[in-house]
């Protein structure tokens, strides 16, 4: 059997430090395009290496705007076969289950999918929703956050799922989908024989008409939350006291105040 | 009609209710209005739990019996707060924003076609409708987000931003629910749950909590300060770069995407002070900055400060409590 693995992805800022433009209220992004949420270079990993084994091909989905192509193209260098781009305006403004929703009509359009990997959250937006609503959705088991993956068989995989104070093991039959964490494997970086390799393969661009969808439940339209208002933390300024400038008389001044607290 | 209830998901890790629980069941006693506070608890059958939740003071706690929730997986767990939501119709429902909380959340919203907030640090309520407010871009900006036209109105929440606490008011109303439909899932099985010991003391409920940073990062710095933190029974926490070195993981990174503490007594060596890391650190009752820079950021949000070199000062700090 040949495994068809598709691995969702996100382009997220170079870095997170964005800031409100004070007369505008808009967040003022970096201009600079963008790279692949980390998780989900280990999501890509853990497809390819499966596809190693079993044979197959792994197939890349990422939705935003044009210069997503980026991302995919990484993840094309990285080994995958092809990349699907999920671009139109009438996806914008989408929140999770918008997204959710949009992925998991793109995945059900294509040929059988037997497993889906997504990083365990964007580092942006940080929700780690869109996994489990695809599952829903497609109505498949999900095992989330998971550090370890053995396949049994070419249709069985066992998971390792680790959570904050405890590990579990789940065993789930193909087609399901798997979030995964850092710790499950360490991305490849691209050779330069598969970045040259990846410019002869096709990012297709999908649009609204592309796949069958509820116009309903895509872009604004369909997002059922809406952001009210936007600002940067003003960060709480303490009166912070000095030790001094001698260290030995520092270490002193700090132990009269802990005890003087009771707190040694 | 939607009624006036807020439902919390009460999270359980072999068999133990989780304090996130509890910091929920408070924030929402303290924030319902005229709204009713109710806990959803599965167990098994020769279970109790309600008993430890009562303590906390909800209104009413709906409790499902049955010994298939022993390893239920997230969509059977999904499947059934579904079904009981449409039921019963509540206003809202919130879970932590932990591994189990965040999962079986997604797959309720996508069942009940609702919106769910991710990781909330606030939550209010203007009449029904629940404010929420989360951070973005690594808590550098802060969004408030609603749900105005979709009910029940979903929201993770933060661990640890809030503080739980016992009421007396301990007239609860207990409801035992038997009418949910098990639906069989053959195509996955949970075969096994490990603790993992280690993580159970960890630094979001420690007293005392060395963090260390960069500025002393090489072996040296990090060996000198196990030794200290053995002295004095402080957990060591780490900056994000530093989850990378051994012996760390992000398990006891502070901050954004890793843990909020709140010590009694913290003491950073080394550390810089990105904004993502001192939004983990603002419960901390007594905190002390050393860091090389004087203009580092983490000095405008400590009690105390020195500026010199931190491996020193940890020296000087070992020596005279010995």
């Amino acid at each position: 059997m040949n495994l068809h693995i598709v691995v969702c992805v996100k382009q997220v800022p170079v870095s997170n430090n964005v800031k409100i433009d004070p007369v505008t209220k808009n967040l003022v992004r970096s201009s600079e395009p963008g790279v692949m949420n980390p998780f989900d270079q280990n999501a890509i990993e853990a497809a390819l290496k499966l596809k190693h084994r079993y044979g197959g091909k792994v197939t890349l989905i990422s939705m935003g705007p044009k210069n997503f192509e980026i991302t995919l193209r990484q993840g094309l260098a990285m080994g995958c076969d092809d990349a699907i781009l999920l671009s139109s305006r009438a996806f914008g403004g989408a929140d999770t289950l918008a997204t959710g929703y949009v992925l998991s009509q793109a995945i059900k359009a294509l040929d059988k999918v037997h497993l889906v990997f997504f990083g365990r959250q964007s580092i942006d937006a940080d929700t780690g929703q869109v996994g489990p609503i695809v599952a829903e959705f497609l109505d498949w088991p999900q095992v989330t956050y998971v550090s370890k993956i053995t396949p049994l068989s070419e249709e069985i995989i066992e998971a390792t799922r680790l959570m904050e104070h405890m590990e579990q093991t789940i065993e789930v039959k193909l087609p399901a989908i798997f979030t995964v964490r850092s710790e499950l494997n360490e991305p490849r970086y691209p050779t330069p024989r598969n970045i040259q390799l990846s410019y002869q393969k096709t990012i297709e661009t999908w649009d609204e008409h592309s796949m069958n969808l509820d116009l309903n439940r895509i872009g604004i339209k369909g997002s059922p939350t809406v952001v009210r208002k936007v600002w940067s933390p003003s960060k709480p300024k303490k009166m912070t006291q000095s030790l001094g400038r001698d260290v030995d008389h520092a270490v002193q001044q700090l132990l009269v105040i802990l005890r003087s607290q009771n707190i040694l | 009609m939607v009624n006036k209830d807020i439902w919390i998901y009460a999270e359980q890790h072999q068999q133990m209710v989780q304090p996130v629980t509890y910091q929920l069941i408070t924030k929402a006693n303290a924030i319902k209005n005229d709204k009713k506070v109710v806990v959803v608890l599965f167990e098994t059958p020769e279970k109790n739990i309600e008993e430890d939740i009562k303590l906390y003071g909800p209104d009413e706690i709906i409790v499902i019996k049955d010994k298939r929730i022993k390893d239920a997986p997230d969509s059977l767990i999904a499947d059934l707060i579904a079904q009981l939501s449409k039921q019963r119709k509540p206003n809202s429902i919130l879970f932590g924003a932990t591994v189990i909380g965040r999962s079986i959340s997604a797959r309720l919203q996508a069942k009940l076609l609702t919106g769910l907030t991710a990781d909330c640090l606030d939550l209010s309520f203007e009449d029904d409708l629940l404010i929420q407010t989360k951070p973005s871009y690594g808590d550098n900006i802060m969004c408030e987000i609603i749900c105005p036209h979709h009910f029940p109105q979903m929201a993770t929440v933060r661990p640890n931003i809030f503080v739980a606490q016992k009421t007396k008011n301990n007239e609860v109303t207990i409801t035992e629910v038997k009418n949910l439909k098990f639906k069989e899932n053959t195509n996955i099985k949970v075969n096994e749950e490990r603790p993992l010991l280690s993580k159970l003391d960890s630094i979001a409920n420690a007293n005392r909590v060395i963090a260390v940073g960069r500025g002393m990062s090489h072996p040296d710095g990090i060996q000198l300060a196990f030794k200290l933190a053995t002295k004095l029974g402080a957990k060591i926490g780490v900056t994000r770069p530093l989850t990378d070195l051994a012996p760390f993981s992000v398990d006891d990174q502070i901050g954004q995407s890793g843990s909020s503490i709140a010590p009694k007594f913290l003491l950073t060596l080394g550390v810089h002070g990105a904004v993502q890391f001192t939004t983990g650190i603002g419960k901390a009752d007594v905190s002390v900055a050393v860091n090389n820079n004087p203009k580092a950021p983490i000095f405008d949000v400590v009690d105390y400060s020195f500026v010199g070199d931190a491996q020193a000062f940890a020296e000087a700090f070992l020596k005279i409590i010995q």
